[in-house]
């Protein structure tokens, strides 16, 4: 037991990227459901009509980046299949290039620039940002990522606010993040907001959904998984869920044998 | 295994940074700091292209004066770095305070007065019980004013155990998304690189 509580933790790490590597080459199929969050947030894609335009907000760094860019991917997965026009903006900077990235898959697809989608980049300022940009877009970005000037883009044909966007998606791994953006947009202009989020902000986030401040909420990869479940495409998100569940099971079990080998210890020393 | 130049850097750079796991080493060390000059120079770029587009070209080329204020205040920031003149800093910081209160004030409605209607509903549903009584304890186990009595005390611990539910949740949250980014640098590693990873 003393050799139980005292295991190298490099045989750990070795024990739990093998739990994760083994599912992502041979899945194995494991059910998971689809939350109301996820569901909501897709309703909400969804119920758009075709030309209709929706913003997303890429405010996720790399680091973040295996957690919440799936959700994205997924989602403007979905604007495109509807037909819905996506226009991309970042209050971080690495969100440019994970809009560039996107951008460039449903192009090789046969979507338009300027007209199905548009990338307008980033501005400095974070919440200061982003409320300019919700008062007047164009002042905010008198140009693309592309160096078009964005009054002449015809998706922006009738945009000049944030109240002018059908449905706003934020996609956040820190600050800005969903509080920044209701504060400053969705208390003013009334236009709804549903947001992606880290893993780790989900729970802190919760409250925005459950008092209906947001119309839907992505936490982690695994939301990702179930928005491409809801969509009926399933993806690398939903590949990934096998790998998840594994890793899960390796942590439980880490705490379950560290704890007996703590407890058989303490017993040993006469419960002190 | 890919041919992509671009993936081949990126594999190396991650195996690098996993090398942390064995122990502390040089090759980890200079790939961190490569990854700090990176994300400098990059936000950087984007931060000065931002400039550019939003204040300098607007001044100069449409003659839009008003900008002059803006990137004066932001260039004042920088006599932080001038001996006997960081006093002036204080001006454009002063001005970044005052701003940054005035738009959290929005924060009242949005984080105060929403969440308050919220919590305020039926106590018809479990769902609803769980919210209301979880929102009232909490708030009581950090309420000092009076006297603990034995109805506030006792709010006061069930309180101190929703909120340990609440670390454990997020703790829970916590251990799945570091388990979600170990997953995406293995499909990156195993998928784009060494293909092993049918897509």
């Amino acid at each position: 037991m003393r050799a139980l509580g005292n295991v190298d933790r490099r045989i750990l790490y070795v024990v739990l990227i093998l739990a994760v590597l083994y599912p992502l080459i041979r899945p194995l199929g494991l059910p998971f459901r689809v939350s109301d969050w996820t569901l909501n947030f897709y309703k909400a894609v969804d119920k758009m009509q075709a030309g209709e335009t929706m913003l997303m907000s890429i405010d996720y760094s790399v680091s973040g980046g295996p957690d919440v860019h799936p959700q994205a991917q997924a989602v403007f997965k979905h604007a495109l299949s509807k037909k819905v026009k996506v226009v991309f903006v970042a209050f971080v900077t690495e969100g440019v290039e994970f809009a560039n990235q996107m951008i460039a898959v449903a192009e090789k697809d046969g979507g338009k620039y300027g007209e199905d989608f548009a990338n307008l980049g980033f501005v400095p300022g974070v919440e200061v940002a982003i409320s300019a940009f919700a008062q007047d877009i164009l002042k905010v970005y008198p140009k693309d990522v592309r160096g078009n000037v964005t009054a002449d883009l015809p998706i922006m044909k009738g945009i000049k606010t944030a109240g002018d966007f059908k449905l706003i998606t934020e996609y956040a791994t820190g600050i800005p993040g969903p509080a920044e953006w209701i504060r400053q947009v969705q208390t003013r202009y009334k236009v709804p907001i549903a947001c992606g989020v880290v893993t780790v902000m989900g729970p802190q986030n919760e409250p925005y959904y459950q008092s209906g401040q947001i119309v839907g909420l992505l936490s982690g990869l695994r939301s990702a998984a179930e928005y491409e479940i809801a969509m009926k495409m399933p993806g690398a998100a939903t590949a990934a869920m096998d790998a998840q569940s594994m890793g899960h099971v390796a942590i439980v079990l880490f705490v379950v044998l560290g704890n007996i080998a703590y407890l058989s210890e303490k017993g040993k020393k006469g419960g002190r | 295994m890919t041919t992509n130049i671009g993936t081949w850097i990126g594999a190396i750079c991650t195996l690098a940074m996993f090398s942390f796991l064995v122990k502390e080493n040089k090759v980890f060390r200079t790939f961190q700091h490569l990854y700090v000059g990176v994300a400098a120079g990059y936000g950087i770029v984007f931060q000065w292209n931002s400039i550019k587009n939003v204040a300098w070209d607007p001044l100069t080329k449409k003659g839009d004066m008003l900008w002059i204020v803006p990137i004066i205040l932001g260039l004042l920031l920088f006599t932080r770095f001038i001996r006997g003149y960081q006093w002036i800093s204080r001006w454009p910081l002063a001005f970044l305070m005052g701003l940054g209160a005035g738009l959290s004030m929005k924060a009242i409605e949005s984080d105060f007065v929403r969440q308050v209607q919220a919590s305020l509903v039926s106590l018809t549903t479990l769902d609803n019980i769980i919210v209301v009584v979880g929102t009232v304890t909490a708030l009581a186990y950090f309420y000092f004013t009076l006297k603990p009595s034995k109805t506030l005390s006792g709010a006061s611990m069930i309180g101190r155990y929703v909120l340990m539910m609440t670390f454990g949740a997020a703790f829970g949250n916590a251990v799945m998304g570091r388990i979600s980014l170990l997953i995406g640098q293995m499909q990156f590693l195993f998928g784009d690189w060494i293909l092993l990873i049918k897509k």
